[in-house]
C-alpha cells in the first residue's frame, strides 16, 4: 500500500504546519507584535526551510494538497457576503467603484513602474526559466 | 502578563473542543456532518464548472459560495448555524497561511535573478493597491467598515482573513472584496497591460500577483509558466509584506 507507506510523511508534514502555526501565535502574543499569528508562523517556516536548504518531502505533500483546496478552506468566510445587511447603498457603491477603478489604476501603475525599472536595470528580454 | 503567555494555545484547544462537541451532537441541519459535505460538494461542483467554462468570472470562490448559499437556503440554515457546522474548516485557516511559505521558498531563487527592480515594484505595488482603493472610497464617502475591507483587497484570502480578524473588520466582507478584486484583475489585467505596452511575461505575472493574488495567478498560469511563477512569487511576498505593514498603519 503506497498510501500507508507515505502516511508517516503526511503526518509529519501536517504536524509541522500546525506546530509553526501555534509557534507563530505564541511568539506574536509573547512579544505583543501587531501581525497575525499564522503570518508569523509562515515567516518562521520560511526561515526554517531556508536554513534547512530544501522543503521536507512530507511538508511538500501536505502543503500542495492544502493549497489545492484553499478555496474550500475559506468558503465559510466567503459565503458570509450574502448575509451582510448592515451596509448602506452608498457604501456598496463606494466599495464597488473602489474595487474596479482602484484595481485597474494600481495594475497600470505597478506594471508601468516594473517595466521602467527592469528596462533601466538592463535585464529586459532575458529569459529566466523558473526553478522547481 | 506572564500567566497569559499560553493564551493562544488555550484558545486553539477551546476551538478544537468546540468542534469535537459539535460532532458529538445529534444529527440536525446544522450538524458538521451535513454542513461539511455541503461545503465539499459546493467546492467540487464549482471547480468542475470552472474547469469546463474557464472564465475567471466563474472562479470557484464565486461559484462555490453561490452553490453553498443556495444549499443553505434549501436546508433553512442561518449563517450562525452554518459557521458552527464549518468549525473544522476554520481550524485549517492557520495552517493554510503557514503553507504559503512552501511556494515562497520554491520561488525564492527567482528573486535573486531579477533582483532589486522587482523588490521595489513589489513594495510600491503592495502599498499602492490598497491606497488607491481607499482614496477612491474616501472620495465617495465610504464608511470605516468599507475602508477596512479595502485595505486587504489585494492579498491572498487566508492572509486577508487573519488581518481582518486583527483589525476587527468584517471577515465575510473582506473575503468578498478579495474575490471581486481578483476577478477584476484577472479579467482586465493582462489586456490593460498590453494596451500600456507591457509585453514581458515576468512583469505581467508579477503585477497580477501583487494586485490580484491567487485568482490573478491562475490567469497568469494560462499565459505562460514563467508568468504564473512570477505571479505566485509576487502573491506570497505581497501577502507577507502587507501583513507586516498594515497592522502598523491601521490600529483598531
Amino acid at each position: 500500500m503506497p498510501f500507508l507507506r507515505a502516511l508517516p510523511r503526511w503526518l509529519l508534514g501536517a504536524s509541522l504546519l500546525l506546530t509553526f502555526d501555534l509557534a507563530g501565535r505564541l511568539l506574536v502574543a509573547a512579544l505583543s507584535l501587531p501581525i497575525p499569528g499564522p503570518v508569523m508562523g509562515m515567516l518562521l517556516l520560511l526561515l526554517a526551510m531556508m536554513l534547512y536548504g530544501r522543503v521536507p518531502s512530507g511538508l511538500g505533500l501536505v502543503g500542495e494538497q492544502i493549497l489545492r483546496v484553499l478555496v474550500l478552506i475559506f468558503l465559510p468566510a466567503t459565503v458570509g457576503i450574502y448575509y451582510l445587511r448592515d451596509l448602506s447603498r452608498g457604501d456598496w457603491f463606494a466599495l464597488i467603484a473602489a474595487m474596479v477603478v482602484g484595481t485597474l489604476i494600481s495594475i497600470a501603475l505597478t506594471g508601468l513602474l516594473l517595466n521602467y525599472l527592469i528596462r533601466r536595470s538592463g535585464r529586459g528580454g532575458g529569459s529566466a526559466d523558473h526553478g522547481q | 502578563m506572564a500567566s497569559n503567555a499560553f493564551a493562544p494555545l488555550q484558545e486553539w484547544l477551546a476551538q478544537v473542543q468546540q468542534v469535537a462537541a459539535d460532532i458529538a451532537q445529534p444529527l440536525s441541519t446544522t450538524h458538521p456532518l451535513v454542513i461539511l459535505p455541503l461545503n465539499i460538494l459546493g467546492f467540487w461542483l464549482a471547480l468542475k464548472i470552472y474547469r469546463r467554462v474557464g472564465s475567471p468570472i466563474l472562479h470557484p470562490v464565486v461559484g462555490g459560495s453561490l452553490l453553498v448559499f443556495a444549499g443553505l437556503l434549501l436546508l433553512g440554515v442561518d449563517f450562525a448555524g452554518y459557521q458552527r457546522g464549518s468549525g473544522l474548516l476554520y481550524l485549517l485557516l492557520g495552517p493554510a497561511v503557514v503553507a504559503l511559505a512552501i511556494p515562497l521558498k520554491q520561488n525564492l531563487t527567482m528573486v535573486r535573478r531579477v533582483g532589486w527592480p522587482l523588490m521595489l515594484g513589489l513594495a510600491v505595488g503592495a502599498i499602492l493597491a490598497p491606497l488607491v482603493a481607499v482614496l477612491i472610497a474616501l472620495l465617495l464617502n465610504g464608511s470605516a467598515t468599507v475602508l477596512i475591507a479595502l485595505t486587504t483587497k489585494s492579498v491572498t484570502t487566508p492572509v486577508a482573513l487573519a488581518l481582518t480578524e486583527q483589525m476587527h473588520g468584517i471577515q465575510s466582507l473582506a473575503a468578498g472584496v478579495v474575490a471581486f478584486t481578483g476577478i477584476v484583475g484577472a479579467v482586465c489585467g493582462p489586456g490593460l497591460l498590453q494596451l500600456l505596452g507591457v509585453f514581458d511575461d515576468r512583469i505581467t505575472g508579477f503585477t497580477l500577483g501583487v494586485n490580484a493574488h491567487a485568482i490573478g495567478t491562475v490567469r497568469a498560469l494560462e499565459i505562460s509558466a514563467l508568468c504564473g511563477a512570477f505571479s505566485a512569487l509576487a502573491m506570497g511576498l505581497c501577502g507577507a509584506l502587507t501583513a507586516l505593514l498594515l497592522p502598523l498603519l491601521v490600529t483598531p
